[in-house]
């Protein structure tokens, strides 16, 4: 196999964001700007922080269809103490503490009492999309205004919003969690083939609870994102898209739902793809209603030029 | 010898084990029933099962098509889109031609034509049935949206809402029509070689390839398949509320997903039973009413069905992991 071809099998979502920005720029040069760069590396906040703890949980051959609306679960829940007690410290908290609880019960059943992830995610999810309109006084919105939601939400530094910076530091932390320690290894272990992982010794249980605890963790940094960002809560917020984008920006970046494989570059390059994505039908004016039609015919592309490349490297889309 | 010795006690186990699911989610059922009824006597009233088969009708088709797509060890997250979409082209169609059946065939073609796309990137690209679906998903919604304008149509066509509409005293019309096709697809899964190649398909991908199947057309005839009940689930729609709705059957694949896991039919595929989907659909239908009629917060009927999930397929499990010991 060719060197060139190589690089294309490993980054062909980097060809892809690449090409996809050239269009774009080429239909409207604004797309560049220093502004709508920015505003893009802001829109993307949530959804990156969902794609972080998701990459983890498929690389393990699983999959965590709560994330979503445990995110906005948790920004509800940030807002409720917030609101009740006016307190932000202790709002943070019992975002953390809730959904580290959230991930230790969604982990057991999965890693523990060995139920498909697939489905305990799913009842998971349904669970929380009911407390989030449950824990909320009917037909409410809570405000949050004050210093903690403004700075995250809208403080900037050397032109750069905090959530982005925080964001990427994040992503250094999983670069390096998944590269350079014991624990991205048996990640990548479980998710090849989890027989093998407890034959060489790997606690694939306990593993999984700390999988889904990290991802569960994550939907909570990005419920507090989430309702910094728009300074109000109310059960009817759409989690479900965030999820599917996180999933969408995960599987372009070449891991593979199977499990097994994956890198954290990959998935960079692919959350950058959706955020080009979600900001251009905004950048392009396209019309509300077009908009699902739009991303659903661009994912479908990309997942059918995923495969192009890959078989072109003689490579299976396995 | 011995080997087909091995495998006809293999099959008679799988086959008690799942008497054994079918005895406990009946079971489950008269106990939830029971409850409704003490709190709300109006539950077992002859208008109320009226009701509560009406409200299942469309699940239980949606269902009956995810149960072939799981076996398969695929999901197809599209089906609730398609319910709009396929019902955004038939109100149009009716529109432009007055006609009923010719809107009828389009309607039931446009939801196949969502199944088609499905099972042929599944079939023939291999690629992932969870992402394809995801898009078709979005696409099918969008879609939807774009034809209606995002404004519900309003249908007066009385043959058009027939089958939704119609009911015999208290009972809805749609139940027969739902029994009948619940009657030829099990033929279809359990007789015809078809049925055969879907487990097969399933259990293992790369042995049904050896074995000369051509797993392709297999899939790709399983997606359609979903694709048609939801075509017919969008017309069945209509005619229950006399209109076209771009938000129609939101949120419907994990209703499906959710009655079919917890009819027993397992996710890693090759296993399965539409015998098992409908007790799963049932019991998911009882549980929504009765909380309806309890008149409890309408967010509590999410969280009643995550836990009504968890429960059933925990309870599953531990009792799978004990026998396995």
């Amino acid at each position: 196999m060719g060197k060139v071809s190589r690089w294309l099998r490993d980054n062909n979502i980097i060809v892809i964001v690449v090409v996809t920005t050239i269009i774009f720029y080429l239909i409207n040069p604004r797309f560049l700007s220093g502004e709508n760069v920015v505003a893009i590396s802001r829109q993307i906040v949530p959804i990156g922080l969902i794609v972080l703890g998701q990459f983890f949980v498929l690389v393990s051959g699983n999959i965590d269809l709560s994330m979503g609306m445990s995110s906005v679960f948790f920004a509800i829940l940030l807002g409720v103490f917030f609101g009740m007690l006016g307190g932000v410290v202790i709002g943070i908290i019992a975002v953390f503490v809730v959904s580290l609880m959230l991930g230790a019960i969604n982990g057991y059943f999965i890693g523990k009492v060995k139920v498909p992830a697939f489905i305990v995610t799913l009842a998971t999810m349904f669970i929380v999309t009911g407390l989030s309109g449950l824990i909320i006084p009917p037909r409410q919105m809570i405000f949050l205004r004050g210093g903690f939601f403004k700075f995250i939400g809208s403080a900037k530094l050397f032109g750069m919003y905090y959530s982005t910076l925080i964001l990427l530091v994040l992503f250094v932390i999983a670069w390096f969690l998944y590269n350079k320690t014991k624990f991205g290894g048996y990640v990548i272990a479980i998710g090849d083939n989890e027989e093998n992982a407890k034959l060489v010794g790997i606690n694939v249980t306990k593993m999984k609870m700390i999988i889904f605890m990290i991802s569960a963790f994550c939907s909570g940094l990005a419920g507090i994102i989430l309702s910094s960002r728009m300074g109000f809560v109310q059960p009817g917020l759409d989690g479900a898209s965030i999820m599917m984008d996180a999933i969408t920006a995960i599987i372009i970046g070449g891991t593979l739902l199977q499990g097994g494989k994956g890198t954290v570059g990959g998935v960079f390059w692919g959350l950058l793809f959706i955020g080009i994505i979600n900001n251009s039908l905004n950048l392009l004016n396209v019309q509300d209603v077009w908009h699902q039609v739009f991303k659903g015919i661009v994912i479908i592309a990309a997942l059918v030029l995923n495969w192009a490349i890959r078989k072109q490297s003689g490579i299976e889309a396995h | 010898m011995e080997l087909s010795k091995a495998g006809f006690k293999g099959k008679f186990r799988i086959s008690a084990s799942k008497n054994v699911r079918y005895l406990f989610l009946i079971g489950l059922i008269i106990v939830v029933s029971t409850f409704f009824t003490f709190i709300n006597p109006k539950f077992l009233s002859l208008v109320n099962i009226g009701i509560l088969l009406r409200s299942i009708s469309v699940l239980f088709l949606l269902s009956m098509g995810m149960t072939f797509v799981i076996i398969t060890g695929g999901v197809d997250l599209s089906v609730g889109s398609n319910v709009a979409f396929a019902g955004a082209v038939g109100v149009l169609t009716l529109q432009a031609t007055g006609n009923p059946v010719i809107a009828a065939i389009v309607t039931i073609a446009a939801g196949a034509a969502i199944g088609f796309i499905n099972g042929y990137f599944v079939g023939k690209l291999d690629l992932s049935p969870f992402m394809i679906t995801l898009a078709t998903m979005a696409l099918a919604r969008g879609l939807s949206l774009v034809l209606y304008k995002a404004d519900a149509i309003s249908v007066t066509n009385e043959a058009f809402l027939w089958l939704g509409k119609t009911s015999v005293g208290p009972f809805p019309i749609v139940i027969v029509f739902d029994i009948l096709v619940f009657l030829f697809i099990k033929s279809l899964l359990n007789r015809h070689t078809f049925g055969r190649d879907v487990f097969a398909v399933g259990s293992n991908l790369k042995a049904a390839h050896l074995l000369g199947r051509n797993v392709n057309m297999v899939l790709i005839k399983v997606y359609v398949l979903t694709g048609v009940m939801a075509g017919i689930s969008s017309i069945i729609t209509i005619g229950r509320v006399s209109s076209g709705q771009p938000w129609a059957g939101l949120n419907l694949e994990f209703d499906a997903i959710t009655a079919v896991v917890m009819g027993g039919t397992s996710m890693a595929g090759g296993e399965g039973s539409l015998v098992g989907t409908i007790i799963g659909v049932i019991f998911y239908g009882i549980i929504i009413n009765g909380l309806i009629l309890t008149g409890a917060n309408p967010y509590f009927q999410s969280v009643a069905k995550g836990l009504i999930l968890l429960i059933v397929v925990v309870l599953d499990q531990v009792q799978k992991n004990r026998s396995a010991e």
